[in-house]
């Protein structure tokens, strides 16, 4: 037959291909044994996270060449770090990821030896459960997420997530583009654990999201407002560093942490295992340790910062923004997230499935 | 590809030689490619869609159809039929807005002709992000068209256009009208002037000429447009996903998803092989239309 | 290119047919779409030389976005990344496609008729699938994503470009050419490198034109493929087109429109015919 040469060479670079795979692409540990580093740095993190004049200024000091990638969930950076052959030196995962990640033996632990600004941290934030004693991760922001709306737009009282997901409200609302975060939003309303997510609470908020999800307009957790700025929207459930921006360009955009389900999240920088320049990965670490350029990072994304040093540094303009820095009791009621070990798929599964049924 | 009178070697009395060895050498790094690149990855693409994921997200190669039931949920299967909705609307009124502007350029005088597809040619060449960002900021609450709606006191309130099945539609067919002008003046010019004459001579109006003549006459150009744009459009995520803010998803979206956010790359991958099915399909049936009419 | 038979009534037929209306209809559509076409990125460049950051209100005449464009640290590295990765694929995508459309025109191979559905098939394969297959691919042999993995896979999908282009040249080529050559004492090779390269060089020049604006404005494959470092223009602008307006996209979208003027502009002039055409 005509296809038989064909077939042969395919089946011979198969054949080399396999070969191969043993070959090239080996160990980044004998990069870390090497002494000197090659001056460069890929950082993975959260889009709108990082200023890049910081970016640059670390360039400028250690000379330093850093790439950046962005992604906008956790599952993202993941899906990419495990799944997606991605190498990367520092990444910055939220709480439960960083859980499921030392789980599974993913992270380079940290020498705090060459990290001298890591006393600039709040003691609570030293001792997180997901880490105690920041052996695998430094806190980089906190933050919560809850409702921000346009109180121009929307005179009514709004006060838990079932006051959004109203159907006055169709196709005015942004929420972030998470699975997670959505059904901890469900759950929080029905009075469920946060991290209660089990076969059947799932099922018993599924028919809550059919509702709530077909009247959404907007899934965005890069920058979700952008939509409620230029009136696409007029009220949505998004970061609180996002809500805390919008605020201090015009205070009509309130916002409201839930008493039901708000939760506290805590993002982190870490390195995994892979990563071929954990030197420069901590030299990086500490620089964003520092007082003033964890205050210049407040500055452009003003979430919680657990650093104490830099806090000091505020100005009380942003130190009274009601997005930013809520009542202490208010957050200490708070949950953080935890590891959900299989059901993360599910939890996937569910909201992909009824958000793809479209509106 | 249509075969007109081909000056081929054979044809001349040369005979294309038998493929040596050293022919067979150099054409070597080109086959080795394909076999890599291109067939390697789509064998692989399927094995994956038998497979499963574990708990991280990695892919644990196995053998079952869970991800093929999967697919056969009217959820999915929504939205591949929204996105052929999508892409066959794009497609339809990218031939109605397309082959009059077609028509006059492939009867132009030849001066007018070169100029004319010129400036078709350079939104064709234009990158997609420019063109699709181009109707974002005329669309969008604090673009164009609502500046002009809010300060000449039109309208109280800005239209709310982006993020609907309309933009995206609109952003299909603002990429792909270039893709389908194009093919159809390729038919329209090679036009036998002396049938439209006949046409005209025989006492038909111009709708009757159109439709019973010239029509027909370039069909093969219209399938060949409705081609390189109903079939592209079916799976355009990145256009959709612009103007259609993530609540209108199309089925390169959702495939995106899986191997992302959703973690799971045996189920996208099972979405991936269908939507390839559903390709060839369409270009089979397409391509066949084509060849089939070829006149003259 | 259709012979113009000149008949007083075959000019009352021309541009376009038939009775008055048809034209002024015809004409004026066109007029229309070609308003649609180009309204909207002429506003794009109108607007970039606007001092308001955001809004459509004309606020005075500036060049900031530019200068800020300019000293855009990240854009500018991801142009250079797209830069490097367009040239390398370019070549080798310029080098597989010239080559292969040479030998399949002149040597029968066996299976050439596979071959050459294998050779469409990345033109028409869905940007996705060929995005994800690949990142499979690259997984599952343990290939760093970078700039490696990008230019392979820019290289892909680009050199059946490249090669139909090519065959579609060589089909109006006069075979006796290379006849001509073999008759002077050539050896194929010889024949090839100063008879049918020199006749090729149109198409080699377009096809590679062609190639690179693929792979400047790839944004479905690379997204999959790539590595942090190796971060090309059209990954940061979607990512900022995501974000919202902002006039540095503006600026950046007009040089990109003066950019591929200049690419037409030089792929029309390529198309002028040449010696040895048998047209």
């Amino acid at each position: 037959m005509k296809t038989i040469r064909p077939l042969i060479l395919t089946l011979l670079t198969l054949a080399l291909a396999a070969c191969g795979k043993s070959g090239p692409a080996t160990a980044p540990t004998a990069a870390t044994s090497a002494s000197a580093e090659q001056k460069k740095l890929s950082l993975f993190c959260w889009s709108e996270y990082v200023p890049q004049t910081i970016i640059d200024d670390f360039t400028k000091e250690t000379g330093i060449k850093v790439s950046v990638e962005n992604y906008s969930s956790n599952e993202e950076m993941l899906s990419k770090l495990l799944a997606g052959g991605g190498k990367y030196d520092l990444i910055q995962p939220s709480e439960y990821t960083i859980e499921a990640l030392i789980k599974d033996g993913q992270l380079l632990p940290l020498n705090s030896a060459g990290l001298t600004n890591l006393n600039n941290i709040a003691p609570e934030f030293r001792a997180m459960s997901f880490d105690l004693g920041n052996k695998y991760s430094v806190p980089y922001m906190a933050g919560f997420v809850g409702i921000c709306v346009n109180t121009a737009k929307i005179k009514t009282p709004v006060q838990n997530f079932a006051d959004v997901f109203v159907p006055t409200n169709k196709g005015r609302i942004v929420v972030l583009d998470d699975a997670r975060e959505i059904v901890s939003w469900a759950l929080g309303s029905l009075k469920l654990g946060i991290n209660d997510v089990t076969t059947e609470n799932l099922a018993l908020i599924t028919p809550l999201l059919k509702k709530w999800l077909p009247l959404v307009k907007v899934y965005d957790s890069d920058s979700p407002k952008t939509s409620l700025k230029n009136g696409d929207v007029d009220i949505g459930v998004i970061w609180s560093g996002e809500a805390a921006l919008l605020y201090a360009q015009d205070k009509k955009f309130a916002f409201i942490l839930p008493e039901d389900g708000a939760h506290l999240f805590v993002d982190n920088l870490a390195i995994p295992k892979t990563a071929s320049h954990p030197q420069n990965a901590h030299l990086f670490i500490n620089y964003l340790l520092r007082a003033d350029v964890s205050k210049r990072i407040s500055d452009a994304f003003p979430y919680y910062n657990p650093n104490l040093a830099a806090r000091q540094l505020l100005s009380p303009e942003q130190l009274a923004n009601p997005a930013s820095y809520p009542p202490a009791q208010q957050i200490s009621r708070m949950q953080t997230f935890r590891d959900l070990g299989q059901f993360s798929a599910t939890v996937d599964e569910l909201v992909t499935q009824i958000k793809a049924k479209g509106n | 590809m249509a075969e007109t009178a081909r000056q081929t070697p054979t044809v001349l009395g040369l005979d294309p030689r038998r493929a040596s060895w050293k022919a067979w050498l150099l054409l070597g790094p080109l086959l080795v490619w394909l076999a890599i690149f291109v067939l390697l990855p789509t064998i692989l693409l399927i094995v994956t869609s038998f497979s499963n994921r574990d708990e991280l997200g990695r892919v644990v190669y196995s053998f079952n159809w869970d991800n093929y039931r999967r697919c056969f949920d009217p959820t999915w299967l929504s939205i591949f039929w929204d996105s052929i909705l999508y892409a066959l609307l794009a497609t339809a009124i990218c031939v109605l807005v397309g082959y009059p502007a077609a028509y006059t350029i492939g009867r132009a005088s030849p001066a007018n002709r070169r100029i004319l597809l010129t400036l078709v040619m350079v939104p064709f060449w234009t990158s997609f992000l420019i063109r699709t960002y181009a109707w974002i900021s005329v669309l969008s609450q604090e673009g164009l068209v609502n500046s002009l709606l809010l300060s000449s006191h039109i309208l109280p309130t800005p239209l709310s256009m982006m993020y609907t099945p309309f933009a995206i539609v609109l952003g299909l067919v603002y990429n792909y009208l270039p893709f389908m002008i194009l093919p159809i003046y390729t038919s329209v010019e090679k036009l036998d002037n002396s049938l439209v004459e006949a046409a005209y001579d025989l006492g038909a109006g111009p709708i009757r000429a159109f439709s019973r003549v010239i029509i027909p006459l370039t069909q093969p150009g219209i399938t060949a447009g409705a081609l390189l744009v109903f079939v592209p459009a079916i799976a355009m995520y990145a256009i959709t996903t612009l103007m259609g803010g993530g609540s209108n998803p199309t089925i390169g979206e959702v495939i995106q998803n899986q191997f992302t956010r959703a973690r799971n790359q045996p189920f996208g991958a099972a979405l991936g092989v269908l939507l390839m099915l559903l390709f060839l399909v369409c270009f089979f049936v397409l391509g066949r239309k084509k060849n089939s009419a070829h006149h003259v | 290119m259709t012979d113009s038979t000149l008949s007083g009534r075959a000019s009352f037929f021309r541009m376009p047919d038939g009775p008055k209306l048809v034209r002024w209809f015809c004409g004026s559509w066109t007029a229309l779409v070609f308003a649609f076409l180009y309204l909207p990125i002429f506003l794009l460049v109108l607007f970039s030389f606007n001092q308001s950051k955001s809004g459509f209100v004309w606020e005075g005449f500036t060049l900031e976005w530019y200068d800020a464009l300019f000293h855009n640290r990240v854009l500018l590295q991801a142009f250079g990344n797209s830069l490097l990765i367009g040239t390398i694929s370019t070549a080798c995508a310029t080098f597989l496609g010239t080559l292969g459309a040479w030998l399949l025109y002149r040597y029968r191979f066996p299976a050439h008729r596979l071959m050459e559905t294998f050779i469409f098939v990345p033109m028409i394969m869905p940007e996705i699938l060929m995005g994800v297959s690949l990142l499979v691919l690259f997984v599952l042999f343990s290939l760093p994503l970078g700039y490696f993995s990008v230019i392979i896979s820019h290289i892909t999908f680009t050199f059946p470009f490249v090669l139909i282009g090519m065959q579609a040249r060589l089909q109006g080529m006069d075979p006796s050419l290379e006849e001509a050559a073999l008759d002077l004492g050539a050896t194929p090779f010889q024949a090839f490198f100063k008879v049918i390269l020199p006749y090729l060089v149109p198409a080699i020049a377009s096809g590679a034109l062609l190639a690179f604006s693929l792979s400047l404005d790839d944004y479905i494959v690379t997204v999959f493929v790539t590595g942090a470092a190796s971060q090309t223009l059209p990954l940061k602008v979607y990512g900022m087109v995501r974000v919202g307006l902002n006039p540095q996209l503006n600026a950046l979208s007009a040089l990109g429109i003066v950019l591929t003027m200049f690419l037409v502009f030089v792929s029309e002039r390529l198309k002028q015919p040449n010696l040895g055409e048998t047209k």
